[in-house]
């Protein structure tokens, strides 16, 4: 058994003790809950119904219910994806008989939904009593909550369009349930004894394996698969898009010659975007002269970065020809010295 | 035949708000199966919703459109009881018609 699990179940024994004795260890402090607030806080609905209120509802009835209190968020068929995720669809008439939704593990789900996922209705049950309608919790009557739970049944084509869900038949149900054979208790988070000894875990044998190797042990490390280049890119330099404390480092994707030239990239995209491309080309004249006769008229010009910054943003005429520059008071200063160092050290 | 659709039509102030949740796969034509062959395309062309016989939406789809796409639209003159037909036709030839009443 883990420490974690341990220290879990000491934690629960902890709390059981306290109930139990804090009335006598603290005299005038508290008082024993009464029965009243201990059944309106007892509102648990188990997998074996346990604690399932006795109703009925109807799927025509939680159709009308749905529509007022569930479908601005849900969509009318449960299928909204905008403020939670969808509610119905993504099981077949197959999954329904076999207990276990195909697509789920096949990859063919374009997206999960709660009836792709819940393993036992009670829990949908006791969730829709307990936190539905999102702005008035545990408002719906037992009544309603069967109704509702009937109707996204029908959604999920799980019983017919005339079915009237109840305390009694909710165990029927249970066997439809398109997910039932989904949930194993096989792996390590559950507390306890192992299922083989009578608790429902594996007894809290981790999922991982980090076995120690004693023989035969392997001499170096090796990578056994790799980002293909196209992706390691995708992002551009990870390296410099980490917060500036901390030990985690991204790696250096791009390498300093790429990674130059991605830097550089965007200042021709700044470029582009500020609207010098349109007038100026980098190798050649275009309206205004190419940057490559900016460089050879300026460069043993020791103010020349100053005097073409107050060129780009105030505009000009006459040094190139008769062809007047617009101002360019739009780009900001920064920017433009960007651009100007940009193309003062040939615009690569 | 494809699945059903679900239809929900309700009459508020004279308009009535149609919702449509329609059953198909939509399969572009661009995606590959898992042996890398191209999954044939297969999507909704073109499908028309009337208000008793009377054309009230007639729409074009296509391959960008989602799978068991989601539908919803509006028109004037519904009465409550009024049947809504809606039905779709697939670039395989198939069609499905489903109705149901303004509630």
């Amino acid at each position: 058994m883990s420490r974690f699990s341990k220290s879990l179940l000491v934690l629960a024994l902890c709390g059981v003790s306290a109930g139990a004795f804090a009335v006598d260890k603290y005299s005038g402090v508290g008082r024993q809950a009464t029965p009243a607030e201990v059944k309106a806080w007892d509102i648990d609905v188990r997998p074996d119904f346990k604690g399932l209120p006795k109703g009925s509802g109807n799927v025509e009835r939680g159709n009308e219910l749905f529509e007022e209190k569930c479908a601005s968020c849900h969509g009318s068929f449960g299928e909204s994806n905008e403020v939670f995720t969808p509610l119905a669809g993504g099981t077949t008439k197959d999954d329904i008989k076999t207990g276990r939704v195909k697509g789920l593990s096949s990859g063919e789900l374009p997206q999960r939904t709660t009836f792709t996922k819940v393993a036992t209705i009670s829990t949908v049950f006791d969730y829709i009593q307990r936190a539905m309608p999102w702005t008035a919790p545990k408002s719906l009557k037992p009544d309603e909550v069967y109704a509702i739970l009937a109707y996204l049944l029908n959604l999920q084509e799980i019983v017919p369009a005339d079915f009237t869900l109840s305390d009694k038949n909710i165990g029927e149900v249970q066997k439809l349930l398109p997910n039932r054979n989904g949930m194993t208790t096989d792996h390590g988070m559950w507390p306890g004894a192992s299922a083989a000894k009578g608790g429902i875990g594996n007894g809290g044998k981790p999922d991982v394996k980090n076995v120690a190797c004693m023989k035969n042990c392997k001499t170096e490390v090796q990578i056994g698969s790799t980002l293909p280049e196209y992706a390691r890119t995708a992002h551009g330099e990870l390296a410099d898009q980490n917060r500036e404390f901390g030990a985690v480092r991204g790696t250096r994707t791009l390498g300093p010659e790429a990674a130059k030239k991605a830097a550089d990239a965007s200042t021709l995209d700044l470029a582009t975007k500020s609207g010098c491309m349109a007038c100026h080309g980098i190798k050649s004249k275009i309206v205004g002269p190419g940057y490559n006769e900016v460089v050879a008229r300026y460069k043993d010009q020791t103010d020349a970065e100053d005097r073409l910054f107050a060129k780009i943003k105030a505009g000009g005429q006459g040094a190139w020809g008769s062809i007047p520059m617009p101002p360019n008071a739009h780009v900001k200063d920064e920017d433009i010295k960007t651009l100007v160092k940009w193309i003062m050290s040939g615009s690569k | 035949m494809g699945n059903p659709m679900k239809i929900r039509a309700a009459n508020k102030d004279g308009v009535t708000e149609v919702k449509v949740l329609v059953s198909h796969e939509m399969e572009t034509g661009q995606r590959k199966d898992s042996a890398g062959a191209i999954v044939p395309a297969w999507f909704i062309t073109e499908l028309i919703a009337k208000h008793n016989d009377k054309v009230v939406l007639a729409s074009e789809f296509g391959p960008s459109v989602s799978k068991n796409p989601y539908l919803a639209f509006k028109f004037k003159g519904g009465a409550k009881g009024d049947k809504i037909v809606v039905s779709w036709k697939d670039n395989k030839g198939d069609t499905r018609t489903d109705e149901a009443a303004i509630g």
